[in-house]
């Protein structure tokens, strides 16, 4: 599904009266399969724009096209469009709330039109790529379970529905290095079988490493968008950039020679043998 | 040693014979800067929770600074001395006015009230949030929120401060200042002891004590322990880039001099090379 | 997002701030009365006249006052259509399957709202204008009495501050929950009463679930920070009432007793 976002803007009155831009005029579109990151600092809108892209806040101006209807449309079907694109939230072991594991991950199929084995196979197939022996955990209590078992089973919840779009707002915090390993592959994984993905982290290394796209959120405002290579080697010696990219910086900066072109570890690897050992095949 | 632990164990279900902690000996000087390095569930959180009687001794010997863990009458000395901050920012205040959260503390000691603005104004100077005494802690960043909880814990003047996994909650702003609070607080002389999975937390500090399953796999000097990547994968965690760039490199045949553990060190030796 | 929760403390110098807290609290249960004895015309004007005048004083912004009122709007919806529907089953102005409009019952529902976003207002910005050690001091010192029958006052008036505290955590902590059952298709708007209610389950016990571990990591930190019991703390000064505080509970006394002579 193709997501046209058009001069779009978000504005509320906080509690004590005063008006907050969260969002001002952003214009972007994301293709079919696309694996699009959202960076920006804290409060600089992310959130906001990930929660208007779902339809779950509507816009104070400017529209969002899903395959170029309007989602805030009288006409648009709500439950098409929850269908649709699923949202991961941050921490999203909370929302648990069933006596199984199994009834949890079926509430988002609650309204479907699937057959009750076909909503079997959906919940079987969602947990599995989560990682999980079906049969074992199937009959568990969600709330025995451990925090990074929880935080699976929540997002298989949002799975199952099968969404064309899916949107993760910050999924690798509090993740060790190897968990967010496993888990950006994983996402990776659904992204290579055509799910458009839209993630939301602070984590450069991880962005850099797997996504295809990169927006750039600054005070509420779009300051960069494009090919997430293209946007990080741009940024350079910035401080922004990745750790390979800051070391490649730091050797560049003491031997006078550039490392140029690293934005992930098998950049920095590759360019230190080529300087090194003149080794010119990638691994 | 201010910190001296024998053979403690600990299991959450006295039933059960799954233990959380196994065997654990713990040594740790007075001024040093320890992080303890281990994945989820390796008993970390469970161990340093004994240090300031959260949990109560089960099996083995605790002395902090000369106190018995197990010893009742001493805990609340035992608390003062050993102050705590926890990971989430926003389950640890009492109060939605900071100089009464950071109060709190003061108040359990029976401070007296004349005595406690000037030590709440002295704790906020150290945590560098001085002029934020009237705001709601709700309204500030994830970053300023743990400092205003280590404030809270300074105010008391502990010579031990444990932090345990505070920045996983972080933005990479808030996770920054805080590691930077930490390192200050060990240049004035307060022993430090510090939780988390992330490797790159621990470069920093002294020692590092490696924890897996329960047990102590291992204790040492940082660079001895970082750089030790066979031990590292036993515990689950991913050894510093420095490290992994090290050995790749060894592998295509290049042979830097030492291995490095920050990113500076490894510029700076890639840089002497021919 | 670092927003302004409603129904926080909000620091501030006006005259509702610098008042004791103990007097706060007398004449909250005063003013409460004086509201909940509105029956007439007149009654109500004296009452929203009152709570309007409170309001100014405290210089609160408007909207951060009403905030709490506006969360509520279905709470408040839902007791005016009961009364109105339910009130008067004799002189129905219609009636309709178990439904029984009436005049009486309009009447009847429009006061209980009425009483209801008033009671909530005063007590908002008694927490607003109050902080949470000062709440607890008043509490503390206004139930002693309590203590000669045994119950541990000074342990019951931090529960209270703090519970108090809580609130607008849990509510805003309900608002993201809402949202992320929504996005995964519960139909809290949905007009079948039945799938209604049914979408309580997915709210409730996550926030319940929350609030158990949010109260366990607070427990676990007071604990670490050295809280024994309310007891063994520093003592706050009793600072003695100053004129200003005679006065606000004189015109409160005041204010009642019209009331109280106009429904006669």
């Amino acid at each position: 599904m193709q997501i046209t976002i058009d001069n779009l803007s978000y504005t509320y009155t906080d509690p004590s009266g005063q008006t907050v831009h969260a969002l001002q005029s952003v214009s972007c579109s994301i293709n079919p399969g696309d694996f699009t990151g959202i960076i920006g600092r804290t409060g600089c809108g992310k959130t906001t724009l990930i929660l208007l892209i779902a339809g779950l806040l509507t816009p104070t101006k400017g529209h969002i096209f899903l395959d170029g209807r309007d989602i805030n449309d009288k006409s648009y079907d709500r439950n098409l469009l929850r269908q649709s694109i699923g949202v991961v939230f941050q921490y999203p072991e909370v929302q648990l709330f069933e006596t199984t594991v199994e009834k949890d991950v079926a509430f988002g199929l609650t309204y479907s039109r699937l057959g009750s084995k076909e909503k079997e196979d959906r919940i079987e197939w969602a947990l599995e790529t989560m990682g999980f022996d079906f049969e074992k955990i199937r009959k568990q209590s969600p709330l025995a379970l451990s925090g990074g078992e929880k935080r699976r089973v929540a997002i298989a919840g949002v799975l199952a529905v099968k969404p064309k779009i899916l949107i993760f707002d910050e999924p690798i915090a509090g993740l060790d290095p190897y968990g967010r390993q496993n888990f950006m592959e994983l996402v990776s994984r659904l992204n290579d079988d055509g799910t458009t993905i839209i993630m939301i982290s602070h984590n450069m290394d991880a962005l850099a490493e797997y996504t295809k796209r990169l927006i750039v959120l600054d005070e509420g405002k779009v300051i960069q968008s494009g090919k997430t290579r293209d946007i990080f080697l741009g940024w350079g010696r910035d401080t922004r950039g990745t750790e390979p990219q800051q070391i490649a910086s730091l050797i560049s900066k003491g031997k006078n020679t550039l490392l140029d072109d690293v934005v992930t570890y098998d950049d920095l690897i590759f360019a230190l043998k080529k300087q090194l050992l003149g080794v010119e095949q990638h691994e | 040693m201010v910190v001296n632990g024998k053979n403690i164990s600990y299991s959450y279900d006295c039933n059960d014979t799954s233990y959380a902690l196994r065997n654990v000996d713990l040594s740790i000087e007075q001024g040093e800067f320890v992080c303890i390095l281990g994945c989820n569930g390796s008993g970390k959180s469970t161990l340093v929770r004994h240090l300031n009687a959260l949990l109560q001794l089960q099996h083995g010997e605790l002395t902090i600074a000369g106190i018995d863990v197990s010893n009742e009458n001493d805990i609340w000395r035992l608390r003062r001395i050993c102050g705590m901050v926890f990971q989430n920012p926003d389950n640890q205040f009492v109060s939605s006015v900071v100089e009464e959260d950071i109060a709190f503390g003061l108040e359990n000691y029976e401070v007296p009230r004349e005595e406690i603005p000037e030590k709440v104004n002295s704790a906020l100077l150290l945590v560098d949030m001085e002029g934020y005494d009237k705001r709601a802690p709700n309204s500030l960043s994830g970053g300023q929120k743990q400092r205003i909880a280590l404030a809270g814990v300074l105010a008391l003047e502990p010579d031990i401060i444990i932090f345990d996994e505070v920045t996983a909650m972080l933005d990479p702003d808030g996770k920054q200042e805080v590691l930077e609070m930490m390192r200050k607080l060990h240049k004035a002389g307060k022993t430090i002891i510090a939780i988390t999975h992330y490797v790159e937390e621990a470069v920093h500090a002294d020692s590092v004590i490696l924890m897996h399953e329960g047990k102590m796999i291992a204790s040492g000097k940082t660079r001895d322990i970082l750089t030790d990547v066979q031990l590292l994968k036993i515990a689950e965690i991913m050894p510093p880039m420095a490290v992994r760039v090290y050995y790749d490199l060894l592998d295509a045949g290049v042979k830097l001099k030492e291995c490095p553990i920050t990113n500076e060190e490894l510029a700076e030796k890639i840089c002497k090379l021919p | 997002m670092n927003k302004l929760l409603a129904g926080r403390y909000l620091v501030g110098n006006s005259l509702l701030h610098r008042l004791d807290g103990r007097v706060k609290i007398i004449c909250l249960l005063i003013l409460i009365a004086l509201v909940i004895g509105s029956r007439s015309v007149s009654s109500y004007a004296i009452s929203v006249s009152a709570v309007c005048m409170i309001v100014l004083l405290s210089k609160l912004p408007p909207a951060y006052v009403l905030g709490p009122v506006g969360r509520l709007w279905l709470f408040f919806i839902t007791i005016f259509l009961m009364n109105a529907l339910f009130f008067d089953t004799l002189n129905p102005l219609y009636s309709w399957w178990i439904f029984y409009p009436s005049v009486a019952g309009i009447k009847q529902g429009f006061s209980v709202v009425v009483h209801v976003v008033l009671v909530l207002i005063l007590s908002s910005v008694l927490t607003m204008t109050t902080s949470p050690t000062e709440v607890t001091t008043a509490l503390e010192s206004l139930i002693k009495p309590l203590k000669l029958i045994g119950v541990p006052t000074e342990d019951v008036a931090m529960i209270i501050s703090i519970a108090i505290q809580f609130i607008p955590t849990l509510l805003e902590e309900t608002e993201a929950i809402k949202m992320a059952q929504i996005a995964r298709g519960a139909r809290f708007e949905s007009k079948k009463l039945k799938e209604r209610a049914f979408s309580v389950f997915p709210l409730v016990i996550p926030i319940f679930l929350s609030a158990f571990k949010r109260a366990d990591e607070l427990s676990l930190a007071m604990e670490a920070r050295g809280y024994r019991n309310a007891k063994k703390r520093t003592k706050r000064k009793k600072e003695p009432l100053s004129s200003k505080d005679y006065i606000a509970l004189c015109i409160c006394v005041a204010l009642c007793l019209v009331q109280f002579l106009l429904l006669r």
